[in-house]
């Protein structure tokens, strides 16, 4: 219930002072806090028992959303909040909006972030497949002043894993310049409203002049391997219009290739019937957004 | 051990803390405002441990005290001004919006954030918008009526100070 | 804050704004967790790891030795000092293999989250430094999760000494002898192989139960001269009072319990007597410190609030005109461990049996119930006590009735509903009073039933699935001692002390001890109203035993049943005492029938121009007893008492109306609406919210809130992440109308209501959804019902129909 102790509690003004502080510790004993809504949890309950916590809030370097030539880049430090409310999002990244309009709740949204969700990289958690989906990639900085980028699809590698190394901290969450006619979507289903995700399904989708499907990208989240890509359900898109039945035989291919868990919130073949039922409409909502409805 | 300076409730607070301190026992046990209040345990759901941290709805057993040092946090005692209940408290009392009360403080401080945002909110909006706080008591029917007379209130009074 | 004004001159029944809300909404509730003595010491319950394991060894030295630590106490510490449970006070007058138990555990754990040790600490972080510090060393033993299991012959036993994991077994039908019984089982079995169609299922539901937002707490304090007073977050301050007495063996005059003024909830949940308290009150007399405790929703979630958990095996022989015949079921109840005073596990499931034949004429009846003791934690009440597995059962079953004879389940209903109170169930529970046509009738018609079933049916032609399901429920209005006595060895009865101020001011004591249900308000009403006050000026003190009158505590629907008939005896007393001195001063022969109390006056009817102000008379009698008439002294204070001669019932019916989707099972209340008998009312809105509250528990419980253990009987569910309570999201708006019938054996015609209120809930959301899905022929009969149920449901129907 209360945090064990704590012998140092450190608020660096910089990266570069952040990076100091966590050179001073042994590895795993200093812990980056952003917004803290897992963090604090891990400490709460004691799985988690650092010597020091270094509180990100004052670093301006990680703050704020930026458009350049059509990328997007979030930085680490960006709450669900600012997302969600974010209408300058193009469709092609709506599928972050829709993630973060439905974490949690408002007081979490007014505090968790966009940097400590990927980091933390929780089973049930909406953020991670929904960078996945979208083709981000994570801006990591070292104490020797180097910096390096990080696709997705390289930096999430299991629960509560990823690339990021022990004396690394994450600058921000980017994601390119979108080609033409993209959208994309995402939604989770859990028992009670807005709670971890059971199943989530994030759908991003390029299309031509012509409404034919070029690009597809479809990530899950809520599965025991964490979030992962849905490549059979990608292919299956391709060349579609994005119908009905085009979309239903997609989360078909999905469901029935990919691992899905049975635990408390829902057995593995319900899990199958999720992915079809919330991947449906999300997929279709992808579509919609790339024609630019 | 840690000096931190918080203004709580308009007041500044200059106090030594362990760094491990929960902001919301930091209230509670060092400045006895104990009407914000603990409903679970470290998974930080329940809602009832609600305040404004520099106007914004967060959840304060989320928070180590240190971490609000040079913030302003206001808590359900800082409500009321020159003792006068707020629309939001008022409209609770008026449409029975709470049985217990325990939980009612963290809902005051999330709508009264909420309702700044969103003036004329829907019923379905509240709702999502309640999801953060708990009840065990009223079913939510009365608070959802309450906030949205609460919003009338306010938008009728447009120009006044609250 | 803005006042209801007030209806016709008369208190009662008006929608007043609460007494309590001022300081509830603006922080200054004093809860327990908020009250704070000087040199308060922290305590901390070390809780067991395992389901079902031998104690070998504790070894606390390295938590003793933590800087802040001042005591560890385990089993072996207090065993020769503490009186071992069960003790009278807390044990029901049922025949039942009651378990022996300490405090914390002595020789084995019996369930996960079983108290062990007890640490106290200068500081609560520290005290959970030192749990960390604590090292158990257990010899696992087999677990016993399984009810079915539980009771075989070969099964491992929870309790050794007890030679069975049966702790109590009864069949409430057929009398009390077993030849009795047999010859009532034979003639229900001839009615069943007569019948025209026979409904016969296994139901089942899961452990759920109420879980207050406030968890528990203990505050003792401890000296020498006065002994020990104990706040405590309970319902029944003066059985807590007497138990305490009683297993710490202290002298009855040092003892005082206080309930806070402010309770965050009970439900049911803080109505029993617990084990910690023991332990917080004895470390407070060992060290002469004060010491607090306050449960952490792990804990919370790992010892309190698990009830329902019983499967139900229901059958119903019926006639094909819609004649409900007999009703037989075998109820098993799942009790986990049962160490917890008052309750034990059973009683509740006990009352479920009772409760199960609702409002229906049955012919006869065969009700039979089997509870088995498990490595769970005990069943604890939660509201719907024990009747909300056999309510669902029943409800469900009659609606599977109504599909097999092709009959609109309503009417079904409607014809089998008991036309005329009092009536006696087939399990001998009395129900007084009340029209449950009247009730059924007024549910009809605000739901439109016609004109739903055409637009059911437009829907259904656009592949859209729509539902309407009912349920209703008998409801104890307050427990009689008559039912109470046996159940819980407490007597039923309501008491009040009413003292009148010189200043015409009136202050009301209670024993019992509210979390939220707006005592003070619907008290200071009923008082305004009998006397032509207004209510402010009223004040109501509840819970302290040293300033009440003993209280069977704040249960079963009894503050609007006994609590204020009590105080509405009293003050009816009172009326009587000033009227005669008032006509002795007036010089007129006259007494109370012909004096009004109102508008602050008290005016003799035959002639208005005698009066007195109700503070002037009110400060003669108390302030200036001179000149009295012969016989009477001064001072106006009463205690009175109210007990019914049989037990009160009140009446609710539910209708609800969902859409389904059937490719993923997913499904949405469109529509809750009710019908309720709840007497006279004092304060709608309190009634309304007392309703909203009971349905949408009954929602949450139906529909997300789950006990989970694993096989090794490790409990999955002690945060509200994993054990999740529907949000305002998550529920619908509801619509509660009234149907009346003022309860002709309370003073005021008042009933007391809420308590059972989640219990027909279920019932009439599952036969929504099976209504929705009647083309596919789906009868849903286990609890939680959520989407993954309904889609399993539907994938077998359809492949039965391939």
């Amino acid at each position: 219930m209360y945090p064990a102790r704590i012998e140092h509690y450190e608020r660096p003004q910089s990266v570069a002072e952040a990076l100091a502080a966590l050179g001073r510790f042994e590895p795993g004993d200093a812990i980056f806090l952003a917004g803290g809504m897992s963090a604090m949890q891990a400490m709460k309950s004691r799985m988690l028992q650092p010597r020091c916590v270094i509180d990100l809030q004052d670093v301006a370097e990680l703050q704020g959303v930026t458009r350049e030539h059509g990328a997007l880049r979030l930085g680490a430090m960006t709450r669900y909040a600012a997302i969600a409310a974010d209408a300058a999002i193009p469709s092609a990244y709506q599928a972050l909006r829709d993630a973060a309009a439905h974490v949690g709740d408002r007081q979490v949204r007014n505090r968790g972030t966009i940097g400590g969700s990927v980091s933390w990289n929780y089973v049930a958690s909406c953020m991670p497949a929904t960078v996945l989906g979208l083709r981000g990639a994570m801006l990591l900085a070292a104490a020797d002043g180097s910096t390096r980028r990080v696709v997705a699809d390289d930096f999430f590698l299991g629960p509560l894993e990823t690339a990021r190394r022990d004396d690394e901290i994450l600058l921000a969450v980017e994601f390119p310049a979108p080609p033409a006619h993209c959208g994309s979507a995402y939604a989770k289903w859990g028992l009670i409203k807005d709670a971890l995700p059971v199943v989530g399904i994030c759908v991003m989708v390029g299309l031509d002049d012509d409404d034919k499907c070029v690009s597809a990208r479809i990530a899950l989240s809520g599965l025991a391997d964490g979030c992962q890509r849905a490549s059979a359900g990608e292919a299956s898109l391709l060349d579609s219009e994005g119908d009905e039945q085009a979309i239903a035989v997609a989360m078909d291919a999905i469901a029935e290739s990919v691992e899905t868990q049975s635990d408390q919130s829902a057995d593995a073949d319900y899990r199958r019937q999720l992915i079809r039922s919330v991947g449906r409409e999300v997929a279709a909502r992808a579509f919609a957004r790339a024609r630019g409805q | 051990m840690k000096t931190i300076s918080v203004t709580v409730n308009g007041s500044v607070f200059e106090e030594d803390v362990p760094e491990r301190l929960l902001l919301v026992d930091f209230l509670r046990d060092r400045l006895a405002l104990t009407g914000t209040h603990v409903g679970c345990t470290h998974e930080g759901v329940c809602g009832a441990c609600t305040v404004h941290l520099d106007g914004e709805a967060v959840k304060s057993c989320m928070m180590l005290a240190v971490q609000a040092d040079g913030h302003a946090v206001t808590t359900v005692e800082g409500l009321a001004r020159d003792d006068r209940l707020s629309a939001l408290q008022e409209a609770f009392a008026r449409h029975h919006g709470l049985q217990c009360g325990y939980c009612t403080p963290g809902i005051l401080m999330n709508m009264t954030d909420f309702l700044t945002g969103n003036p004329d909110p829907s019923e379905d909006e509240i709702r999502h918008g309640l999801i953060g706080n708990l009840c065990r008591c009223t079913g939510y029917v009365h608070i959802v009526r309450a906030v949205k007379d609460a919003a009338r209130v306010l938008r009728e009074n447009t120009g006044g100070a609250r | 804050m803005s006042s209801v004004e007030k209806q016709a001159g008369d208190w009662l029944g008006a929608r007043l704004t609460r007494k309590e809300d001022l300081r509830l909404v603006t922080g200054q509730g004093r809860y327990l967790a908020d009250l704070v003595l000087p040199g308060m010491l922290h305590a901390l319950f070390v809780r067991s790891e395992y389901a079902h394991a031998r104690i070998k060894s504790i070894d606390a030295s390295e938590a003793l030795a933590l800087p802040g630590v001042v005591a560890v106490y385990t089993g072996a510490d207090i065993k020769d000092s503490v009186k071992p449970m069960p003790q009278s006070v807390v044990l029901p007058n049922l025949p039942a293999r009651y378990p022996t138990f300490w405090p914390l555990a002595t020789d084995k754990v019996k369930f996960h989250g079983e108290p062990v040790a007890l640490i106290v600490a200068r500081d609560k972080y520290v005290a959970e430094d030192a749990a960390e510090l604590v090292y158990v060393d257990y010899e696992e033993l087999p677990v016993i999760l399984d009810p079915e299991r539980a009771l075989a012959a070969d099964s491992p036993l929870v309790h050794e000494e007890d030679g069975s994991n049966e702790i109590f077994a009864m069949t409430l039908t057929g009398g009390e002898t077993p030849e009795g019984q047999a010859e009532n089982a034979a003639e229900v079995e001839k009615i069943f192989q007569a019948a025209d169609v026979v409904v016969s299922e296994r139901f089942r539901v899961h452990r759920t139960g109420i879980t207050p937002m406030e968890p528990r707490g203990v505050l003792c304090d401890w000296n020498d001269a006065d002994g020990l007073t104990a706040w405590i977050t309970t319902q029944r301050p003066h059985i807590d009072r007497l138990a305490l007495i009683d297993i710490l063996d202290i002298p009855g005059e040092q003892v005082r319990v206080i309930a806070p003024r402010d309770q965050g909830g009970g439900f049911g949940v803080k109505a029993p007597f617990y084990r910690e308290n023991i332990m917080i009150a004895y470390a407070a007399r060992a060290l002469k410190r004060p010491v607090r405790w306050v449960e952490s929703r792990y804990e919370s979630l790992m010892n309190v609030g698990q009830e329902r958990d019983q499967i139900n095996d229901l059958e119903i022989a019926a006639s094909k005109d819609g004649k409900l015949l007999a009703v037989r079921n075998h109820g098993l109840a799942d009790n986990g461990v049962g160490t917890t005073g008052v309750y034990w596990g059973f009683v509740m499931p006990f009352l479920g049996a009772v409760e199960l034949p609702n409002a229906y004429t049955w012919e006869r009846g065969d009700v039979r119930l089997r509870v088995a003791t498990t490595n769970k934690a005990s069943l604890t009440p939660s509201r719907a006590f024990g009747h909300f597995p056999t309510r669902f059962a029943l409800e469900r079953a009659i609606d599977m009735v109504a599909h097999r004879i092709g009959m609109e389940p309503a009417e079904l209903r409607r014809r089998n509903l008991v036309p005329s109170l009092p009536y006696t169930s087939v399990t001998n529970e009395y129900y007084d009073s009340g029209d449950f046509l009247r009730v059924w009738d007024n549910l009809l018609e605000r739901a439109d039933l016609p004109a739903f079933r055409a637009e059911q049916a437009a829907a259904r032609k656009q592949g859209r699935h729509l539902g309407i399901g009912f349920a209703c429920g008998v409801e104890l209005s307050g427990v009689a001692s008559e039912l109470l006595v046996p159940m819980e060895n407490q007597p039923g009865y309501g008491a009040a002390t009413v003292r009148l101020d010189p200043r015409g001011k009136v202050m009301v004591f209670g024993g019992d001890a509210p979390g939220g249900q707006g005592h003070e308000t619907t008290t200071a009403q009923v008082v305004a109203s009998l006397f032509g006050i207004d209510p402010k000026d009223v004040v109501v003190t509840t819970g302290d035993t040293g300033t009440t009158p003993f209280g069977a505590g704040s249960i079963g629907a009894r503050a609007g049943s006994y609590f204020v008939s009590a105080v509405a005896n009293a003050c009816q007393e009172l009326q009587d005492k000033i009227t005669r001195i008032l006509a002795h001063d007036l010089q007129i022969e006259a007494s109370r029938q012909h004096f009004e109390f109102k508008d602050g006056e008290v005016v003799y009817l035959g002639d208005s121009s005698k009066r007195k102000t109700f503070r002037d008379i009110v400060e003669r009698i108390i302030m200036h007893p001179i000149n009295m008439p012969e016989g009477e002294v001064g001072g106006l204070e009463w205690t009175a008492f109210f007990e019914a001669a049989k037990p009160m019932i009140c009446f609710n019916a539910d209708c609800c109306i969902v859409e389904v989707d059937v490719d993923s099972g997913n499904f949405e209340i469109r529509r809750w609406v009710t019908s309720e008998d709840v007497g006279t009312l004092i304060n709608p809105n309190i009634v309304d919210g007392q309703m909203h509250g009971a349905i949408v528990q009954g929602l949450s419980n139906a529909m997300f809130e789950e006990f989970v253990y694993d096989e090794q009987g490790q409990q999955l569910s002690a945060d509200f992440e994993h054990y999740k309570l529907a949000t305002a999201a998550d529920v619908p708006d509801i619509e509660i109308t009234y149907a009346p019938t003022p309860c002709p054996h309370t003073p005021l015609g008042t009933r007391g209501i809420g308590e059972g209120r989640p219990s027909s809930v279920p019932g009439a959301l599952t036969n929504a959804v099976c209504d929705a899905l009647a083309p596919f022929g789906v009868e849903l009969t286990e609890l939680p019902l959520r989407p993954d149920r309904v889609w399993r449901a539907l994938q077998a129907a359809r492949g039965e129909r391939r």
